[in-house]
């Protein structure tokens, strides 16, 4: 992997440390979700610094590049990530709406 | 036949006193669902309103379809066999509602779409954008109307139970479309006339293209 690539990923995964404690001291998150976060940007950074731990991963996916490995798992989560976002979003919406109406039509 | 007519209202204190103001001279029974308006269209509201005026609020704004549905439930709910949907904004022409009355009471239709002359002081990104809906609409439900996104409409309470939307924000219009079209209910179009006030608001491009992932989500889920 390139070099200047890690670096701005092991930057990244700094931000993202940051803004979980900050998160948690906001109270957004609870301790069990800032400690979940914390291992996974922790693992995300050793991941970074020595890619080769994922190559009989890659191998065993048939991925030649552990960097490639890396990409399609990104894709993968994000993409779960986002789905998962919105359907909560739209349950959440559901149960406004439903909530809102009915307090209309009563307060009639 | 017992008609009510239904108004979502979104922050319109400068076109509602005057739309009110027209509806006055009607007997009909009016619906005044106000979605979480922000600005003084409530006092608006309450300052011009009749013995036979009804007003809905919703405590946070969630969207047109939403308040549409709020005061077609509440309307059939109490008894009436009919709703027209106006615009708060003054757009539409009470004068135009004798049209919707006729038709109802035809009891021919189930709904009655407005459509606007759209060849007449529509601004052409709206026209555009009408156009391809219709296009649309007749290519993924085999149904033409003429000016899918026209709000002024009417359903009988057989209409409405059919096509009771999921919609709650400007999807509503091309959703109910689609529904019509999916469950053939018979459906009429009758010529109405529009007045643009403000062409910031209503339905914007970003609105049209998240309606056009919606209506892909409609062919696959009605």
């Amino acid at each position: 992997m390139i070099i200047g690539l890690q670096i701005v990923a092991i930057l990244f995964s700094f931000c993202m440390i940051y803004f979980a404690v900050l998160s948690y001291k906001r109270k957004e998150l609870n301790k069990a979700e800032m400690c979940s976060w914390l291992t996974i940007w922790a693992l995300a950074i050793v991941v970074i610094i020595f890619p080769e731990l994922l190559r009989s991963f890659a191998t065993t996916f048939l991925v030649t590049r552990v960097f490639d490995l890396m990409v399609i798992g990104g894709f993968v989560l994000v993409i779960s990530m986002v789905a998962s976002v919105y359907l909560r979003t739209k349950r959440n919406e559901k149960k406004l709406e439903e909530f809102v109406r009915k307090e209309a039509l009563k307060k009639k | 036949m017992r008609i009510s007519i239904v108004i979502p209202l979104h922050n319109e204190e400068k076109y509602i006193t005057p739309l009110l103001k027209d509806l006055r001279k009607l007997k009909n029974q009016i619906i005044i669902v106000d979605d979480g308006s922000t600005d003084k269209s409530i006092l608006a509201v309450n300052k011009m309103k009749s013995k036979n005026t009804i007003v809905l609020r919703h405590e946070v704004n969630l969207g047109k379809g939403a308040a549409m549905k709020s005061g077609a439930d509440y309307a059939f709910e109490n008894g009436v066999d009919a709703v027209v949907f106006m615009d708060s904004d003054n757009q539409h022409k009470t004068s135009d509602l004798s049209s919707f009355f006729a038709a109802l009471e035809d009891k021919k239709d189930d709904v009655i779409f407005g459509s606007r002359n759209l060849n007449f002081g529509v601004p052409l990104v709206r026209y555009l954008g009408n156009k391809f809906a219709s296009v649309v609409m007749k290519m993924m439900f085999n149904i033409y109307v003429s000016d899918p996104l026209c709000g002024f409409r009417a359903f009988t309470k057989n209409g409405y139970k059919k096509t009771r939307w999921d919609s709650s924000g400007y999807g509503v219009e091309i959703e109910t479309i689609a529904r019509v079209g999916k469950n053939k209910i018979k459906f009429t179009e009758v010529p109405v006339e529009t007045i643009y006030h403000d062409k910031v608001k209503g339905v914007t491009l970003f609105d049209a293209f998240g309606i056009l992932g919606e209506v892909v989500k409609w062919k696959l889920t009605i």
